[in-house]
């Protein structure tokens, strides 16, 4: 436990009558740190969210910011605050008075109210927009409002729950990089909730990946990328090539038929695991190229996506995802190639 | 076929029923029986009855604001409660609106007077008897009773579909209870408030039952006043001016409630 952490989390679980929406989790965030809870719908990163806000209790466990027990502080006396998943902007108020609420709460002078208020509109791009009703609003222009509402108040941690789910592709593309930026800018810890993992990818700087209320892995973009730890990662992740193998010895690993070399190795001899294959590590040759026995199949489909075409080879029963820059065509003969270090293997999941 | 032909029987029912009355109280109130007159209004706007007029509008008021300072504290509560038990709780309200209301006010004549259920209690515990029928608390109690759930139902329905993540941003903000209900909760239910006004006020200004029977006749009300004229004078002239008077006491309170309706938002006025 060293007091550099910001927040952490000792064994927290929490149950819904019953039901466990979160599992001992075991989490910590640094000062600074843009952290992204990352899972499918259901698997407790807004549950753990609201928990660090203050309006869950968790069942068991305990939560601890700057090193106090925050158990019994309730939402409004924490340094905290949340830009929330559809704003919740106050009606009720104009766009200068949303982001003002919580400095009158804390009765500060009205000049400096003024002051830092416009600010931050102009920080998210709304100089001028103070007088208008929220309605008034676009979507985006809304969600910047809600940024401000909360970041205006100074918080040690920004919650954002899902906080692009609403708006277009276009504009939450604009939104993450703004986000991002500002971020970094004000040097303020995040910890942000999505079930994009594109987004967790661009954003962040770790991501904690959630299923059913356990940590699955927790690491840096890439890490979690290149070396997705189980298969649900992998699967979740980007896309991926998941076989049933057998691990042969240390470094040598059987799937599909065949046997190939890889670089892990402690899983012992003759062991099912779980193999996965990233889509882009799937190398296409010309038969040609092929040796005697390298693997080789048919093309069953091809898929124009811009930058690269999205194919599906069938290679002894098993159809392969493969992302090439190589033009080919459906019914083609091709040899494929997978390098070791493209080979990534774990353990089957229960 | 046109749609429209399926209000037909509406619009019938609302021309014998609402237009014609309307007509006919213009009618009386401008003539004398076949010429033009003013005779009947300059009446209508005596002093005395003006007088009758203001102490309508003020006792009315009161009784708006005792149904508001009552009603929404309960439609909070129930707002708050568990969904069953706020359905059982609200049906106290309501059950007895499916009385009539003549015989819920003779209930109160019953308990309020001398040789009445609150006075026997009182004198069965030795203190002395009092005299609480026929008094001014007694027609404030009785208006306050009789409309007190048109005041507690648009609340509740106003609290009830109040977004709770407003509430949980006002806390995520810094506010505490008390800061998160007068900045947020309140201002936000402001159309169920608005709704409920006009649901007391404009009955409780018009009324003339309670005060015949709970006031027993001692504070004479507009109402009363126009029953007055028509049934007991006969001068449907000076009673139709009463009412047409009243009538655009209303028309402009109805306005103003209209007005501050849509200031506080557009919800209220999908409320009833």
């Amino acid at each position: 436990m060293s007091d550099k952490h910001l927040i952490e989390l000792f064994d927290v679980s929490k149950e819904y009558d019953g039901d466990a929406a979160l599992k001992n989790i075991d989490l910590y965030v640094n000062h600074g740190e843009f952290l992204t809870l990352l899972g499918p719908s259901g698997c407790g990163k807004t549950t753990m969210l609201r928990i660090i806000a203050g309006f869950v209790m968790p069942s068991s466990g305990r939560v601890l910011m700057e090193g106090r027990d925050v158990a019994h502080i309730p939402p409004y006396k924490r340094k905290v605050n949340t830009v929330f998943q559809k704003y919740a902007l106050f009606p009720h108020l104009n766009v200068f008075d949303n982001v003002a609420f919580g400095l009158k709460i804390k009765k500060l002078p009205k000049a400096e109210i003024e002051r830092r208020v416009n600010t931050l509109l102009e920080l998210v791009n709304l100089k001028g927009y103070g007088k208008r009703w929220v309605e008034q609003l676009s979507g985006g222009q809304q969600q910047r409002v809600a940024i401000a509402r909360a970041l205006v108040n100074e918080p040690e941690v920004l919650l954002l729950d899902e906080p692009l789910g609403a708006l277009d592709l276009q504009l939450r593309k604009g939104m993450q990089v703004e986000l991002k930026r500002m971020q970094q800018r004000l040097g303020i810890t995040f910890i942000y909730v999505t079930h994009d993992q594109e987004e967790a990818l661009t954003m962040s700087d770790t991501i904690v990946v959630l299923r059913e209320g356990v940590i699955q892995q927790i690491g840096a973009p890439q890490d979690i990328y290149n070396e997705p730890r189980n298969a649900f990662v992998a699967d979740f992740i980007g896309e991926s090539n998941i076989l049933p193998g057998m691990m042969a010895c240390d470094y040598r690993v059987r799937f599909n038929g065949r046997e190939y070399p890889c670089v892990d190795a402690g899983f012992g001899e003759e062991q099912p695991v779980e193999v996965v294959v990233r889509p882009e590590d799937v190398d296409i040759l010309p038969l040609a190229q092929v040796g005697g026995n390298g693997m080789r199949g048919v093309v069953k489909s091809t898929l124009f996506m811009g930058v690269h075409y999205e194919i599906q080879v069938v290679s002894d029963g098993y159809t392969w995802m493969v992302h090439t820059t190589d033009a080919v065509d459906v019914g083609w003969q091709v040899g494929m190639q997978i390098l070791p270090d493209a080979i990534h293997i774990m353990r089957p999941r229960p | 076929m046109k749609r429209t032909v399926f209000a037909a029987p509406y619009a019938v029912w609302m021309a014998i029923f609402i237009f014609a009355p309307m007509l006919l109280i213009g009618y009386y109130a401008f003539t004398d029986g076949g010429d033009f007159t003013l005779a009947n209004m300059r009446a209508g706007l005596d002093a005395m009855y003006m007088q009758v007029l203001i102490r309508s509008i003020w006792l009315a008021f009161r009784a708006t604001l005792l149904c508001l300072l009552l009603g929404y504290p309960i439609a909070y509560l129930l707002s708050r409660m568990k969904h069953g038990t706020a359905t059982l709780l609200s049906v106290f309200f309501v059950v007895p609106m499916w009385m009539n209301f003549l015989l819920r006010t003779y209930a109160w004549q019953v308990l309020l007077d001398s040789g009445g259920i609150l006075n026997s209690l009182l004198i069965s515990l030795n203190m002395p008897g009092q005299q609480l029928l026929y008094t001014e608390a007694a027609v404030l109690l009785g208006m306050v009773y009789n409309f007190l759930p048109f005041m507690i139902l648009p609340v509740y329905t106003v609290l009830t579909k109040m977004d709770a993540s407003h509430i949980e941003a006002a806390r995520d903000l810094g506010a505490n209870g008390m800061q998160t209900f007068f900045r947020v909760v309140l201002p936000l239910s402001m159309p169920g408030v608005i709704s409920g006004v006009t649901m007391v006020f404009i009955p409780a200004i018009t009324t003339f039952a309670i005060s015949r029977l709970l006031g027993g006749g001692m504070f004479m009300l507009y109402g009363d006043l126009m029953e007055n004229q028509f049934l007991l004078l006969n001068d449907w002239g000076s009673g139709s001016a009463l009412s047409f008077i009243l009538l655009i006491l209303v028309i402009i309170s109805m306005a103003v409630m209209r007005r501050a309706e849509r200031q506080a938002g557009e919800e209220g006025a999908k409320l009833w």
